[in-house]
């Protein structure tokens, strides 16, 4: 571990002994405002900034599979003039090409097959049949269309689009997140991470926990994935047979020899360890709260879609997202699946498209209807596009 | 390499201020340190980066005088050396380090460096690099570890804490040697003994434990990132345990550390290696993988290669290897080029650049278990000798051959073919007219042929009839066998590749009769036999499964039926030779016989039709035997060859004769049965035993590699053999360039870093910090050790004892420093905060499997089964499913039963996409890569496992019915055996209250809540004792959940 970490972890810890008694909240509490103000523009590292930055989380919702950017966002017209024509070597520039592609003979032009229209006030391009809602909202929305990736294959590329490079081992950005501006709230973790189940699996790709790892920062920056199956946080609720007040029970006992082999001990760590217990007793507290829907307005339902109420579709996780947002989790990974079209993109992509499109629609309108879009960065992408030539013939 | 004593001591927590103000600056403890925060990224060892051409990694970047310069450094003169004339300049253009590096250096730094330069600057490469020499131990203690520990804390103004009460140690060394609580009578029977030399009694019987093994082998496999699936993509299963069961039986015989690297690294090199040595090459076999489709060959050999140096420098040499892949490591003396010329070590491997997704990724050691082992042994001698006995059979029948072949004729063969079992022949070769002529039981019958049939000119002899739709051929009553009756059905077809439907080509069934009698069908190439009498649940069917020609040839199909009613008696021959079928039906009890006609192209009652032409059609009452199929299969060629003087017979027409003379000879048939009998024999035999992934080089062929520009794999550039590190010490004379010498290499007496770095991560065992604290990193960058004389001291003991591990052990924790007791005063957390002057005892939270090992241990319910294959204990469902590929063999996690629930950890299965749940919370590595630290937190996610995961819920039950089966109606013997498991220790009295308490409590809420009580005793698959009453049980579960959860349980 880097000895500025070793320090920082040294100096939280040493904040909340210094308080007392359930102080994990506070202590992080305390480290967040700090935080929060050292990002003022007086930084020195700020200074530079044109704008002073203003968000305080971030909501990234990761297509898997890569996503046909001129099938949806990236209108290029001029492209129906080259239908089936050779890809000119002044464009490939001797790219290298995937094992699937390096032995085709040629590489014929596919343009999109879809309708494009302009949206919104900024007359932004879009394909017109696959994303209704999302038409709706494009004016809160910024497309950058110049992203770039060194990866070809998608494990590398998702590890690369998380990390910043191809390799496992580095911190993904939700762990930089945590790691930088530190916990909002005191009863759940900084940064969750929810796999939406895509209502197709026909090219589902490889995605694990090391995408959601802290790399080389201290595990707990590391983002823990919320199930749609089972308990939503591994192990969160108590044993059958143990009700919530012989777990309190119990925990006190805990406490009690804790707090006696402390005065005897003198080690730090264990009065770390009893705040930690209290930590996972409030947490259990407060998630069914999180991941119970019942109390949502039928409104809600109406903006997000009917989906949103099955557990583990997408739509279910965006609405989560907000409810994780608005209780101060700084980062929410959501993870899509489903997304590498090699073939049958004609089938497939309607599939893919009705999944998100009303619940990116509804969460945007969420959010900014409980002034929440204003310091919430929402990203949508993937790990790489599409080339304009086709993987075999064309069909 | 220039030698320097390595003497020196370095202050850790002292800052520079405190120093007395003539203390003699030395540069590896005062000086580099400084250098290497502010200057060597732009004046360091990577040329890429280097300014102005100035270095400070060297002596001669200091020294050596600069073109029209000065040096750098003027030893005795600050103000005339350029290196302290730009720290201290206030100048902004002139400042080092440039004020836009965001790097400020100190004014007490600035200082050092000018005192440093005043006293004669003197120079020392860094001490790593240096080999280690045994420094004298300094007087004041026995123990040689607390001798340099004692020195370190009086300079920090520290005592030594007292020792720990029996039993803490008792506990605390039998976790760090065998990774197990101790027995309770154990604990018992080293407290009552009041010999001198209980505690090394103690230590020496918890050595000879197997236990000891399994807990050293854990650590060693994070190093060794072993893991039970590929790691990437689809990820499935690689089978690879023995290497662990290696592991742990190495450190158990105690084998030395040197031989221990030598053997994973290289076994397979050794002379003549044993089976053993070959599994341990497992350990460069566990890297992570792929088979994914879109993946470049050239690239993953390229990652597979660097993921072995970079684990190898780590692991032996503490270095950080890998910051060399893309250019020249910017502070310890590695090229990129060094780099590439270790990969080449490694790169002249046979092993292919995909897994293929199989368990047994070739090269792999087959390892058939007991009686299997033997026959595995023996079985290719006996191949040999069957094929030897075939040749002489064979070569015997040569000379009866040349007889025979002289007088052969064609038309004694036919004759021969026509026994007396011949019930019909049919040839089918008029050419022309609306009827055809057969023998029928020795006799000429006339049948008619459809109107539209036509005929095919060029037959197998003569036009060949051509059936098809609305052309097929009804030969009235011939062909009703029934089914205990032996018979034989063969004839001639021609299948144009154009028609593509499947058909009988011969049939006697009647479809409209649930398929009763039997048929030769054809479909997708493949030629299947039904014999039914009721299709499908009272009927036998069979298909072949290997080539059975191809279409648009003429072809010989028989089928061979032998009366048993079983399908194994059916046999299909295609062109004369017998086929592999598989059986897909076979259960045949009923009649078969039909009054549906026999019939060539369909069924009778309609279905599928066959297109194509037919010839030389023949029913048998009999089966013929593989003699009598070729026979007439071959006759229309041998016809030909006959024909022909024995001199014009060509050479491939001598060898059809040939093999045509020596088929159904029963000597040559026997062998050859037997051949394939053994074949069949060692692929069942592969197919059952476990397998391990080797290393095995490519045979005949140079190790070399190339520097990849920039770490890209398609930017090869010059051709590298194979080398270590230039900077370090040179090969041993006559080490081969390949991984042998590169383990001798690492081995050497001369190596400056294997020893230091071993004995290090042996200390981080023990101690849970290491001398050096960056175990993985001991270059330029890395902490400096808190004790180095003592690192060195050990370093070189350890080595000149020829790398004895468990005497290392011995030797680490019969000192009085491991022996401290572990309580902290408020003195040394503001001298020692994280013990690293070792003022105390070592205390800190358990790893990942230790925990649950702990839990299993006390609670009575830990299986001591000690190898073998991984087990699945409890997981909650869906963490697998979650992550997993579908069709990934390790997509969904199917939990054992019974005792593979409860074997220790570090047997639980390591899918590395998604790691064992509970431990991975604990800090366990997904072992993607080497980890030899692993990082110890403590958070609110660990609570949940420890309280609510059904492995700790059971052991909880389990412990608590050990108690009150030992203790029975008693509360406080109860809580005291408890106690003695889980702390090893009897209650203090202020604890007693506490916990008395809770079983009141929890006592009075279970007896009224008998849901609750059926709930928690059923959680886990162990069944509660019934003799216990279950309210009881209940409240007492809970109790034990307590005392596991303890922090002091917790730690060691």
């Amino acid at each position: 571990m880097h000895p500025l970490t070793d320090f920082k972890l040294y100096e939280t810890r040493r904040q909340f002994l210094a308080r007392g008694t359930n102080v994990l909240g506070m202590a992080a509490l305390a480290t967040l405002l700090g935080r929060d103000a050292s990002a003022e523009p007086e930084h020195p590292a700020n200074a530079a900034l044109r704008f002073a930055p203003k968000a305080k989380r971030v909501i990234y919702l990761h297509m898997v599979g890569g996503p046909s950017q001129m099938d949806l966002f990236d209108y290029k017209p001029e492209m129906g003039n080259w239908y089936d024509k050779d890809l000119p070597d002044s464009i490939r520039k001797g790219q290298r090409l995937t094992t699937m592609t390096s032995k085709q003979a040629r590489f014929p032009i596919a343009p999109s097959k879809y309708q494009f229209a302009q949206y919104g006030k900024n007359g932004m391009w879009m394909n017109s049949e696959l994303l209704p809602w999302f038409t709706k909202c494009v004016d809160d929305v910024a497309f950058i269309r110049s992203m770039h990736t060194e990866a070809i294959n998608h494990e590398p590329a998702i590890t690369m689009m998380q990390t910043g490079n191809q390799l496992a081992g580095r911190p993904c950005l939700g762990s930089w997140t945590s790691y930088g501006l530190g916990s909002a709230n005191q009863d759940l973790p900084t940064f969750v991470v929810l796999v939406a189940e895509p209502s197709n699996r026909e090219q589902i790709q490889a995605i694990s926990g090391k995408l959601w790892s802290s790399g080389f920062l201290p595990g707990q920056h590391a983002g823990v994935a919320f199930r749609s199956k089972g308990d939503p946080i591994l192990y969160i609720n108590n044993p059958p047979g143990v009700p919530k007040d012989v777990r309190r029970n119990t925990l006190d006992g805990i406490k009690a020899l804790n707090e006696q082999n402390a005065a005897l001990v003198g080690d730090p760590e264990i009065h770390t360890r009893i705040a930690q217990y209290e930590m996972a007793f409030r947490m259990q507290a407060s998630v069914p709260d999180l991941t119970d829907f019942s109390k949502e307005p039928a409104s809600t339902f109406e903006l997000y879609g009917p989906d949103a109420k099955k557990p583990g579709t997408f739509a279910n996780s965006a609405l989560l997202a907000r409810r994780l947002a608005e209780r101060g989790v700084r980062f929410v990974q959501i993870y899509h699946n489903n997304w590498d079209h090699h073939s049958n993109v004609a089938g497939r992509m309607p599939d893919q498209c009705r999944d998100i499109d009303q619940p990116c629609y509804g969460l945007l309108q969420d959010l900014k209807q409980r002034g929440l879009l204003d310091d919430t960065l929402v990203l949508w992408g993937g790990e790489f596009g599409r080339t304009i030539y086709s993987q075999g013939g064309l069909s | 390499m220039i030698r320097l004593s390595p003497l020196f001591a370095v202050a850790l927590a002292l800052p520079l201020a405190v120093r007395a103000a003539d203390e003699r600056v030395i540069f590896n403890r005062d000086v580099r340190p400084i250098l290497g925060e502010y200057c060597f990224h732009c004046h360091g060892p990577d040329p890429g980066s280097r300014k102005e051409g100035i270095r400070f990694d060297r002596a001669e970047g200091f020294f050596a005088p600069r073109d029209k310069a000065e040096p750098t450094v003027v030893k005795g003169h600050p103000e005339k050396s350029l290196l302290y004339e730009r720290v201290s300049s206030t100048d902004k253009d002139e400042i080092m380090p440039p004020p836009k590096e965001h790097k400020t250096m100190k004014p007490a730094e600035i200082a050092m460096l000018k005192k440093w330069i005043e006293q004669g600057a003197e120079w020392q490469p860094h001490w790593a690099f240096m080999a280690p020499e045994k420094p004298a131990v300094p007087a004041g203690a026995a123990h040689p570890v607390d001798a340099f520990v004692r020195e370190r804390l009086a300079g920090a103004g520290l005592k030594p804490s007292p020792q720990a009460e029996k039993r803490t140690l008792a506990r605390r060394v039998s976790l760090d040697i065998t990774g197990l609580p101790p027995a309770p009578e154990l604990v018992e029977e080293f407290v009552k003994d009041a010999a001198p030399d209980v505690y090394e009694k103690l230590v020496d019987k918890l050595l000879a434990s197997p236990r000891y093994g399994e807990h050293r082998a854990r650590f060693w496999l994070d190093a060794a990132r072993y893991g039970d699936t590929h790691g990437l993509h689809i990820d499935n299963y690689r089978e690879i345990w023995p290497y662990r069961e290696w592991v742990i039986n190495a450190f158990n015989r105690n084998e030395h550390f040197d031989q221990f690297t030598v053997e994973q690294i290289a076994g397979d090199l050794l002379p003549k290696p044993t089976q053993e040595q070959l599994i341990a090459t497992g350990f460069h076999r566990c890297n992570i993988t792929t088979a994914e489709g879109g993946t470049i060959p050239e690239e993953n050999f390229a990652n597979y290669a660097k993921d072995r140096v970079e684990t190898t420098s780590w692991v032996w040499l503490g270095l950080t290897s890998n910051c060399a892949v893309c250019h020249d490591h910017k502070f310890d003396p590695i090229t990129q080029k060094d780099f590439y010329a270790m990969t080449a070590f490694f790169r002249n491997t046979v092993q292919d650049h995909t897994d293929r997704n199989v368990r047994d990724t070739a090269p792999v050691l087959v390892l058939p278990q007991g009686e299997d082992a033997k026959r595995f042994e023996i079985i290719p001698a006996e191949v040999v000798t069957a094929n030897a006995k075939l040749g002489e059979r064979q070569k015997l029948l040569t000379g009866d051959f040349e007889k025979w072949q002289a007088v052969a004729k064609a038309d004694a063969i036919e004759t021969a073919t026509q026994t007396k079992t011949l019930v019909a022949l049919l040839p089918l070769n008029e050419g022309t007219g609306t009827t055809t002529k057969g023998l029928v039981g020795g006799k000429a019958q006339t049948f008619p042929l459809p109107q539209n049939l036509v005929w095919k000119p060029d037959g197998k002899s003569g036009a060949a009839a051509q059936v098809a739709d609305g052309a097929s051929i009804d030969f009235g009553g011939l062909g009703d066998f029934e089914k205990d009756q032996a018979f034989t059905a063969t004839a001639w077809f021609f299948r144009p590749a154009a028609s593509n439907s499947p058909g009988a080509i011969l049939a006697r069934m009647d479809k409209a009769d649930s398929f009763r009698g039997w048929d030769i069908f054809y479909t997708g190439n493949e030629i299947a036999v039904h014999v039914v009498s009721k299709w499908q649940g009272d009927a036998l069917k069979v298909s072949t499964t290997d080539e059975a020609g191809k279409p648009d040839q003429w072809r010989h199909v028989a089928v061979a039926y032998d009366g048993s009613g079983k399908a194994k008696g059916v046999q299909i021959y295609v062109n004369g030779r017998l086929r592999k079928t598989k059986i897909e039906v076979d259960k045949l009890s009923g009649s078969i016989r039909t009054k549906a006609p026999f019939m060539v192209g369909r069924r009778a009652g309609g279905g599928e039709v066959f297109t194509g032409a037919v010839q030389d059609v023949r029913l048998y009452a009999s089966a013929l035997s593989a003699k009598q199929v070729l026979a007439i299969a071959e006759l229309p060629d041998l016809r030909v060859i006959l024909a022909k003087p024995v001199a014009q017979r060509a050479p491939e027409e001598r060898q059809r004769l040939l093999t045509f003379f020596s088929t159904g000879d029963p000597q040559s048939s026997e062998f050859q049965a037997k051949v394939a009998a053994l074949e069949t024999e060692k692929t069942e035999i592969q197919k059952r035993s476990p397998v391990t992934h080797v290393q095995m080089e490519k045979a005949g062929a140079q190790p070399m590699a190339r520097l990849l520009n920039r770490g890209q794999y398609d930017q090869p550039k010059d051709e590298l053999k194979p080398a270590v590190i230039a900077a370090l010490h040179p090969m041993p004379a006559g080490a081969p360039a390949n991984r042998l010498g590169l383990a001798q290499w690492i081995v050497a007496k001369e190596n400056p870093l294997t020893a230091r770095v071993t004995v290090n991560r042996f200390w981080q065992e023990i101690f849970g910090t290491g001398l050096v604290k960056s175990a993985e990193d001991f270059g330029i960058m890395s902490d400096a050790p808190s004790h180095p004389a003592l690192l060195d001291w050990l370093a070189v003991d350890f080595r000149d004892h020829g790398w004895d591990v468990k005497r290392l052990i011995r030797l680490l924790v019969t000192s009085e420093t491991y022996k401290q007791s572990a309580v902290v005063t408020k003195q040394q957390l503001e001298r020692d905060p994280d013990n690293r002057l070792l003022s105390r005892g070592p205390r800190y939270r358990m790893d990942a499997e230790m925990v649950r090992d702990y839990a299993l241990a006390t609670s009575g319910l830990l299986v001591g089964k000690i190898g073998g294959p991984s087990v699945r204990p409890y997981q909650p469902d869906g963490v697998w499913e979650a992550v997993a590929m579908p069709g990934s063999d390790t997509g969904k996690y199917k939990r054992d039963t019974g005792e593979a629930l409860y074997r220790r950890s570090l047997y639980t299965f390591w899918k590395r996409s998604a790691p064992p749940a509970s431990l991975e919370l604990f800090n366990a590595p997904s072992r993607e890569s080497c980890t030899v630290r692993r990082e110890r937190t403590n958070t609110p996610l660990q609570a949940l496992v420890t309280l609510n995961d059904p492995q700790y819920v059971e052991a909880a039950r389990n412990l608590a019915q050990l108690a009150l089966k030992a203790a029975p109606n008693d509360a406080k013997a109860t809580l005291a055996f408890m106690a003695r498991r889980v702390l090893c220790r009897p209650l203090r009295p202020a604890e007693i209250p506490i916990l008395e308490t809770s079983s009141t409590t929890l006592l009075a809420h279970y007896t009224a809540a008998p849901d609750e009580v059926a709930a928690l005793l059923t959680f886990g698959e162990s069944k509660a004792d019934p003799a216990i009453p279950p309210p009881q049980l209940a409240a007492w579960t809970m109790v034990a959940t307590q005392l596991l959860n303890l922090d002091e349980a917790l730690n060691k």
